[in-house]
């Protein structure tokens, strides 16, 4: 373009315009050539310091020491206290990049077998941080959010709740009033609601106990019992049941909910459908308790009269048309009443007070006074 | 003049009302809304999916969506939350172990954005029971003094069983609503 020149040219002014940018190259590149010599200047007094010029033994001495420095680091990182081991393992990751740095820059004159051994050190050195980071800082948990706007809000509050969480709960969940029994191993627990004013009852982490309640309640809360057998007088509200396993329960309710339920036996009966959810292994049958008073109590509640209901059992988690696998009707030979149950007082009569109990209370599965007459 | 002015005006021409019933399973949602309407409440079933009740309350037209609340199908909860204008957030005053996920899943719920502008009637039910806490121990529990400043909220103690407090928070609800839509009136 320059050739063809011409003082003429209409053009002039976008030639002069070309002619600068050809003079800014020109400086650039001098420059550069210009910093090219200042750093292998640097590199050369640098070599000076050391024994000898581009060496591979000066590099190895530098490399090592550096190396060393980093080890040591390394293992102090595990000694700091957290706030401060975040910046401490920041440094360390950048003294293992500049430790890479001087590779490269020295790579031009080394062998190629200390090129390779030095970039295995490296490559360890990197290997340890990580486990290190893993380790010692706890991982950001990733999860969606709402927008930023909406975060500072939400998030405000929530650290107060942390803290009024604790205060509020506590008073609420320490209440001693509530009634019921819990934290018990292999005893009988017996209640007579008749003539109490309690209207919720909690029956809560119970190993290998009977429980027999009778008289009405409002409400029974039943939650982590294992081997347990309960028997209840009706409940004119409802019962709900969660995380129970091995258990017999003989309840009457106007509306049961079965929770977290495995391998238990439910004789019901019920106003409304019994509902399962997340169970497995349940069985069903009907009401069977007699105590004496009992055909008062169940008149009282409105539960005098047998709804079937026992049988028709929602599982929430099996929504179709064909019987769930999680619950069957328990078969007639197998229930209560026809031997097992009688089997397990008598077991029970042995060094306990069962039997006194269940003379002088009257508390007898319907069937089991059959047997006895 | 943009949608939401189109869907005021429809509103205020049919005076309707969306109210979506929500709370942990056993909390008597079903029962609140049978009893409000003058129905038989003895027998009731868990609410396998969901109810909807149509009510005309005062001048007004309550479309009551009451959806089962087992933990299964609590997920589905998200399906019926478009258009609502009321929400209502029953507790079961008596169930104190499970108050912490009944806060849970309140505080999942108002986190929401297409429930952002809906009045929340909270009812602590099952007031009729020995034990049950009070509203106020209720409000605490459930930490509502921290909630949005936007938001329109009251909290009513209440028996679905004999009726008391329900109409007291329903009138509250349906003013409220009234007075957020039908402003022009």
């Amino acid at each position: 373009m320059e050739q063809h020149q011409d003082p003429e040219n209409p053009n002039q002014t976008l030639d002069s315009a070309t002619q600068k940018k050809h003079a800014s190259m020109l400086e650039r590149l001098s420059n550069l050539q210009q910093t090219r010599l200042q750093q292998s200047l640097a590199r050369k007094s640098d070599s000076v310091s050391g024994p000898s010029f581009e060496s591979t033994q000066s590099f190895i001495t530098r490399f090592s020491d550096s190396k060393l420095s980093i080890e040591s680091q390394l293992a102090g990182a595990r000694l700091t206290s957290d706030p401060q081991r975040r910046s401490d393992l920041q440094q360390i990751s950048t003294s293992i990049a500049d430790l890479e740095k001087l590779i490269a820059e020295n790579s031009y004159y080394l062998p190629s077998y200390e090129i390779r051994s030095a970039l295995k050190s490296v490559s360890e050195l990197k290997q340890t941080l990580d486990n290190l980071n893993s380790e010692l800082l706890p991982k950001k948990k990733f999860s969606f959010r709402n927008k930023g706007t909406k975060k500072e809000p939400s998030n405000a509050p929530k650290e107060k709740e942390i803290g009024n969480a604790d205060l509020q709960q506590k008073p609420v969940f320490s209440i001693p009033d509530t009634p019921g029994f819990r934290n018990k191993e292999g005893e009988l627990l017996v209640k007579d609601f008749r003539g109490s004013d309690i209207g919720e009852f909690t029956i809560s982490d119970l190993d290998s106990c009977e429980v027999r309640l009778s008289g009405c309640v409002r409400t029974i809360f039943i939650h982590r019992l294992k081997n347990c057998r309960v028997f209840a007088g009706p409940v004119s509200g409802s019962i709900l049941i969660e995380e129970v396993e091995g258990c017999v329960f003989v309840l009457a309710s106007h509306q049961i909910r079965i929770h977290y339920a495995k391998g238990s036996d439910f004789y019901l009966r019920v106003r409304s459908r019994p509902i399962i959810e997340d169970s497995n292994g349940v069985r069903f049958a009907p009401y069977c308790l007699c105590y004496q008073g009992i055909e008062e109590d169940l008149k009282d509640s409105g539960l005098d009269e047998e709804t079937g209901n026992w049988v028709n059992v929602d599982d929430f988690r099996w929504l179709r048309a064909v019987q769930s696998p999680n619950w069957s009707a328990l078969p007639e030979n197998e229930r209560i009443g026809t031997g097992s149950f009688s089997n397990y007082l008598r077991e029970r009569n042995h060094g306990s007070n069962a039997y006194d109990f269940a003379t002088s209370y009257k508390f007898l599965v319907s069937s089991l006074v059959e047997e006895k007459t | 003049m943009g949608l939401l002015s189109i869907i005021r005006k429809i509103k205020r021409k049919e005076k309707e009302m969306r109210i979506l019933m929500v709370g942990l399973d056993n909390s008597g949602k079903t029962t609140i809304v049978l009893k409000i309407n003058g129905e038989d409440t003895s027998v009731i079933s868990p609410t396998l999916g969901f109810n909807i009740k149509t009510i005309t309350y005062h001048k007004y037209t309550l479309n009551i969506w009451d959806v089962g609340g087992q933990r299964t199908i609590r997920s589905y909860w998200r399906n019926y939350f478009e258009q609502t204008d009321g929400l209502v957030w029953v507790v079961d005053s008596s169930d104190l172990r499970r108050l912490d996920d009944c806060k849970m899943e309140l505080d999942n719920l108002l986190k929401e954005e297409r429930l952002s502008g809906a009045s929340l009637l909270i009812l602590a039910n099952k007031q009729d029971i020995n034990g049950a806490l009070t509203p106020a121990e209720i409000a605490k529990v459930l930490n509502l003094e921290t909630m949005d400043k936007t938001r329109h909220w009251k909290i009513v103690g209440c028996s679905a069983i004999t009726g008391e407090g329900l109409l007291e928070g329903f009138d509250w609800l349906v003013q409220d609503i009234a007075s957020r839509i039908y402003v022009l009136d």
